[in-house]
């Protein structure tokens, strides 16, 4: 993920910005005298606009910056799902590679491993979709559970009992044609039904109609969120939420 | 516009660069793609047994069953081929595969069967394609026979071998476009 630092310099910049663009970044610095160019995108693309939440909803966990809050949030990622599916990826590979470099030149007498290969292949093939069918199904990152004993004790008697036995399960949901995003914390690992916190906001909130991004509303939020999540005070399950139209 | 298309590509790939772990997903997703219509195509060359269960068809001299750009499906798990069957065969030490028909079958008393070929649309069977001296062909030159075809998809194919640098643009522009979205 792009990391966007208050130094200039430091940001992406897409390559359709116009020079007057630039101008009206300035405006929209009030006090910094620091320019932030704020990444744009075309708002009909619903897929990169669900990218572009995504991975800063992903970043504001893992982010050094500090917040307005005066605290990072600072989880680590979890990375070993990803790397089992990795793992996958690259062994379904490697079969394939092999019926396809390896057993090419005598082809009849191969015919036996041929079959093994390829079969192999579709089975690694079928898990990894029903792994991402059915268990990653929205979620977007993962976290481990707390480490840091000074952290925990915080957290502890923040409220929330559990955030050093599970680490968090951040999932988005972005229905298409629809204008609300939905950011939903669970723990991860634990039996369901886990306690979670969930909010829905419009996009309009974080884009305007030239498609420019506010990155920092949009990691404020999510922090605003992730408090609460610290601090124990769950969601109900029957969603007291006006947007929820399914139970959780 | 095309331009900043372009720009646009080149950003995206710059941004996966700085993101080893991103970077490599989205080429095992890539490599997974390409494997998969491999693997298919391995899967067919089992289940028929034969070493191109789908060929295109390249000259006219079977028409008016099949026409320069037919595809035909091919399986060669049949043990016996018979007189009329439609067969691709190749002639040892040749590359190309030819569809013609089957003409005539001698079956010795030991079992050893000759076959004899002719394109629909030729005046003269294939003896004058066989190697010199060679006057039947025999079961193994069979690549199979043909048991479904689709027409006119072919076309892509030839279209393809005539101009390579077709090949290269197609694979070049479905793997950029798989590399930089991010639908994985």
């Amino acid at each position: 993920m792009a990391k966007k630092n208050k130094k200039s310099g430091a940001s992406v910049e897409d390559a359709a910005a116009k020079p007057d663009e630039a101008e009206k970044v300035d405006e929209e610095e009030e006090e910094e005298e620091i320019e932030v160019e704020l990444l744009q995108v075309d708002v009909g693309d619903i897929i990169k606009v669900k990218q572009i939440l995504d991975e800063t909803v992903a970043g504001t966990f893992t982010t050094e910056d500090v917040s307005t809050y005066g605290q990072v949030i600072q989880l680590e990622e979890d990375y070993s799902h990803e790397n089992i599916k990795l793992f996958l990826m690259a062994l379904a590979c490697a079969f394939a590679a092999v019926a396809q470099f390896g057993l090419a030149a005598d082809f009849p007498k191969n015919r036996l491993w041929l079959g093994v290969c390829c079969a192999s292949y579709f089975c690694i093939s079928g898990i990894l979709q029903l792994i991402m069918t059915f268990i990653d199904k929205d979620c977007i990152m993962m976290t481990k559970p707390l480490s840091d004993p000074e952290a925990i004790k915080r957290v502890k008697n923040g409220g929330n009992q559990l955030m050093d036995k599970y680490g968090i399960r951040v999932r988005s949901q972005f229905p298409r044609f629809s204008e609300y995003y939905t950011v939903i914390l669970e723990f991860q690992g634990k039996d369901p039904p886990s306690e979670f916190v969930k909010q829905t906001w419009s996009v309009g909130n974080f884009f305007d109609v030239d498609g420019f991004f506010d990155e920092e509303g949009l990691m404020l939020e999510v922090e605003k969120l992730y408090r609460r999540f610290e601090a124990g005070k769950f969601d109900k399950p029957d969603g007291n939420k006006t947007n929820s139209k399914k139970e959780n | 516009m095309f331009k900043d298309m372009v720009n646009k590509q080149v950003l995206e790939l710059k941004k996966l660069w700085a993101n080893k772990r991103q970077l490599t997903f989205q080429l095992l997703n890539l490599a997974m793609i390409v494997f998969s219509a491999l693997m298919i195509w391995k899967g067919l060359m089992f289940a028929t047994r034969s070493e191109s269960p789908v060929v295109v068809v390249l000259s006219g001299s079977m028409e008016p069953a099949f026409q320069r750009g037919d595809i035909l499906f091919l399986n060669n798990s049949v043990e016996k081929v018979y007189v009329g069957d439609v067969v691709v065969f190749k002639i040892k030490d040749r590359d190309i595969p030819i569809v013609h028909r089957i003409l005539k079958v001698h079956e010795k008393p030991d079992g050893h069967v000759e076959l004899l070929t002719k394109g629909d649309n030729n005046r003269v069977d294939d003896r004058g394609l066989y190697a010199p001296g060679q006057l039947w062909l025999e079961r193994e030159d069979i690549l199979g026979k043909a048991v479904g075809t689709l027409r006119y998809v072919g076309m892509v194919t030839i279209a393809l071998n005539d101009y390579p640098v077709l090949k290269y643009v197609l694979v070049g522009m479905m793997g950029l476009f798989v590399l930089t979205s991010k639908e994985g």
